[in-house]
């Protein structure tokens, strides 16, 4: 059980403060909830810049990072389709220089030039790192246009192109900052040894004065249903040919993202899930297999990723694949897999939880979903789970009109 | 309030490093155990002599891929599903030096779990199945990673550090085509069934049950203490990858050091995270956040048994390679030249204070902390003298440190890309 307290500012922050006294540090954990699925079309990739931004210094603090390592701490932040995530970690007894620097680039960014141009360069640079310059890099990039046809989910936390970042201008940052950079748009979680009431009347200090604006409505395009199959093939130059299925499957707060979760483990976690015993150990189709989700928010993925071994040619593997799916959608697991996946997870959640850092942001996710103590609660849902709910899962699931397929062939 | 004025800020308070409980094997082999663990959380891992400077690197590799893929009596898959009953995870790490096999699970099943593992890496009878499906997918992540820019700096990067030693084999793809079933199982009689070297655990069992799982591993210890090669002398000049398509250039720049047994190694330490072992170090302002060229860049002092060297690593636009390699030269100048301000000074030992402060949140860092020195001949004090030394540690000093070992005609620079 994790144990918390909420509560709300005047200007609209949701705080959460968690209590543990075993740490000498203090994680001060913000959400915004703003993230790739937010932007316009032919600006993509701005949520992900704007997070580098905010390492650019704000309005009373020319250098975050100075400020923060004189005190003992380190930052980082990460940017999803859905949300941007920051945290500081920091000795407990420095826990206001934390809070100092939080707020004040909440309060207002100082939204120099030389920044902007200088995170433009190094975004593009992650850009070749992570998508261009690997092999199988740009595989989200290709596959997020085929599996979404309006919802933005179809373009990827990067971007979809890097002009698009090359063309970022200041009234850009700026109006970005104000429309999604407030206290109304934003959660709060502080986590370490300290007094409630203490850490309270820091947090109104710095937080309180911050005038709190309207959380931004968000009305996204609506995925249409999907009625046929879709497929792609691309030529890389790569060593083997890779196939990517997606299917369509619900949202976050579903009982379906839990049935989906579930299942993908079942069948493509690892070594002695089903796809890998069947596909790869079994038959020998594939030099690996794997199934998950995306986990989104808003409408998700379930994929069976993997590589075909050496001189088997894709029908061969696409007929085995599909005669699998069948056979999950009429046995599903046997009593003693799905017991064993349960277990699997309780002790996950055990060595995840010991993190600070790790409670805060999920106590920060939860909130977002409706209500932090979702942290809570996830793992009885997940005991509850029987045969049949994945059988229904997988039935309305694993269903070709339901797929969209990329194939990356290895050039000849 | 003023906004301009920072907080004030305090000195860290006392740490006090835990010691875990040493426990004898056998003469070579010590059994370490921290047993406050607030929850049922356990680790234990196992750390076999079993590394890539026993042997080819083709057959080390693939014997420690394929520890747990089978015995006489149980199949890849019985083993794994095993694990699986009862919520059990591993972890599998290979380096020079040695194998660590990590076991995770909660502490009511923790005993079985160790008893189908150690049951499994002993009696491993690598089926001929298993390896040629291991084999396939060994060579085609081979394929895939020899075509990466950092793949390709980094062997070469190794051949040069390691210069004229074992450290320096690379495998092949070939290597991987012709290995033997025979091969592996010659080298796991010799370094897994007779090559357990430590064991730690973390987890609040009982002694009965940590006597079990003494009792269960002495008979496959070592019988005599690790020794490791000691003598490197890296090759130092600028050598060249090209490679057409490729829009970002791989840099590995580096030279031999020495471990924690070197009288420099703390202030070594301390020098490398000024120049780029922190996200405010001086490569990451002037390469990244100064002139965008790239991503991230960083330094490390890799240790090995019995020596270790200096790197720097980085990822560049291919466009700006000879600017950043000339960058990093000047810093290295730089460094040698003047002295660090107060200001750096005084924010870099905050950093590392809290760096430490971190690295001792809880018993699974306090063991890794304890396991980072022991192997070394050191006890948890090591790290008070390392608090100490940054206390102490002047401008002067970093200056001698930096005219020691950061000479850029000494290095060896790779770029591939």
């Amino acid at each position: 059980m994790i144990e918390f307290e909420s509560y709300k500012l005047a200007n609209g922050l949701k705080v959460i403060l968690h209590h543990d006294t075993a740490t000498p540090m203090v994680v001060v954990n913000t959400l915004y909830d703003v993230g790739a699925r937010d932007e316009h079309e032919d600006k993509t990739g701005f949520a992900h810049l704007f997070e580098h931004l905010m390492f650019g210094g704000s309005i009373n603090i020319e250098d975050f990072d100075k400020e923060l390592q004189k005190a003992g701490g380190e930052s980082n932040a990460f940017t999803s389709n859905d949300l941007t995530n920051y945290y500081e970690i920091i000795p407990a007894n420095n826990l206001e220089t934390a809070l100092w620097l939080e707020s004040d680039r909440m309060l207002s960014l100082a939204f120099t030039e030389k920044s902007l141009e200088i995170q433009r360069s190094v975004v593009i640079e992650e850009f070749k790192q992570r998508y261009l310059n690997q092999p199988y890099g740009d595989v989200w990039l290709e596959l997020r246009p085929l599996a979404y046809e309006k919802h933005p989910y179809k373009w990827a936390t990067i971007g979809k192109d890097i002009a698009h970042i090359e063309k970022a201008e200041m009234d850009d940052v700026r109006a970005f900052f104000k429309k999604h950079y407030t206290p109304a748009n934003a959660i709060l979680c502080v986590s370490g040894n300290f007094v409630n009431e203490e850490i309270k009347e820091l947090i109104e200090k710095y937080y309180g004065e911050i005038p709190g604006g309207l959380k931004p409505a968000r009305i996204l395009p609506v995925e249409p249903i999907r009625e046929k199959f879709k497929t792609k093939s691309i030529d890389r130059d790569v060593p083997a040919d890779a196939f990517y299925y997606a299917f369509k499957m619900s949202e976050r707060k579903s009982e379906g993202y839990y049935l989906g979760d579930f299942l993908s483990d079942a069948m493509g976690k690892d070594q002695s899930s089903l796809l890998n015993i069947r596909l790869k150990k079994e038959l020998g189709l594939v030099s690996e297999i794997n199934a998950f989700i995306t986990g989104s928010i808003d409408e998700g993925l379930f994929l069976i990723t993997g590589k075909l071994s050496e001189n088997v040619d894709f029908e061969t593997f696409d007929k085995a694949l599909w005669a699998k799916l069948q056979e999950i959608k009429e046995k599903g697991f046997t009593s003693r897999k799905i017991k064993s996946l349960k277990n699997k997870m309780i002790t996950s959640k055990a060595f995840q939880d010991q993190g600070l850092l790790n409670r805060s942001i999920n106590l920060c996710m939860f909130e977002l979903l409706g209500d932090a103590n979702g942290i809570n609660e996830e793992e009885e849902i997940y005991q509850r789970i029987e045969n049949k709910d994945i059988l229904r899962f997988a039935k309305s699931t694993l269903v070709k009109e339901n797929c969209a397929l990329l194939k990356i062939n290895k050039k000849k | 309030m003023n906004r301009l004025i920072a907080p004030v800020t305090h000195k860290i308070g006392a740490i006090s490093f835990i010691t875990p409980e040493k426990i004898t094997l056998k003469e070579h082999a010590p059994l370490y155990w921290m047993p406050k663990v607030p929850n049922k959380t356990t680790r234990i891992d196992l750390y076999f002599d079993a590394g890539l400077r026993q042997s080819k690197n083709s057959i080390v590799s693939m014997t420690s891929s394929m520890i747990l893929s089978g015995t006489a009596e149980k199949s890849s898959t019985e083993i794994h599903s095993q694990l699986d009953d009862l919520g059990a995870f591993f972890d599998i790490g290979l380096s020079h030096e040695g194998v660590m096999i990590s076991l995770f699970a909660l502490k009511e099943n923790v005993l079985e779990a160790f008893e189908v593992l150690i049951d499994a890496i002993q009696n491993a009878s690598f089926p001929e199945d298993e390896l040629q499906e291991m084999k396939a997918e060994k060579i085609q992540n081979f394929k895939i990673n020899i075509n990466r820019v950092s793949t390709m700096a980094q062997r070469a990067f190794q051949q040069k550090i390691f210069h004229n030693t074992d450290y320096a084999e690379l495998s092949e793809e070939a290597d991987l085509h012709s290995i033997q079933r025979k091969e592996l199982q010659e080298f796991h009689q010799k370094h897994y069934q007779k090559g357990l070297s430590k064991i730690a655990i973390v987890g609040a069992l009982t002694e009965v049950q940590v006597n079990k799982i003494s009792d269960l591993s002495k008979p496959y210890c070592i019988s005599q203490s690790l020794q490791f090669e000691s003598k490197f002398c890296n090759q130092p000049g600028h050598l060249h990858l090209e490679k057409e398509d490729a829009v970002q250039t791989a840099i590995r720049i580096g030279k031999t050091l020495f471990n924690k047994t070197h009288s420099d190694f703390l202030d070594m330490s301390i020098l490398s995270t000024i120049l780029g072992d922190y996200f405010g170090s001086r490569l990451m302002k002037n390469i990244r956040e100064d002139k965008g060229y790239t991503y991230g860049i960083g330094t490390a002092i890799a240790e090995t048994g019995g020596s270790g060297y200096f790197l720097i690593g980085s990822e560049v636009g291919k466009e700006h390679l000879s600017a950043t390699l000339a960058e990093i030269e000047k810093e290295l100048l730089l460094l040698q030249n003047e002295k660090v301000s107060q200001d750096e000074l005084h924010l870099v030992k905050n950093h590392l204070f809290g760096q430490i402060l971190k690295m001792s949140d809880g018993p699974y860092a306090m063991m890794d902390l304890y396991l980072s020195v022991e192997s070394y001949g050191f006890e948890t004090d090591f790290y008070n003298s390392y608090i100490q030394r940054i206390h102490d540690i002047n401008e002067n000093d970093l200056l001698k440190i930096a005219n020691s070992h950061l000479h850029w005609n000494e290095m060896s620079i790779i770029s591939a890309g």
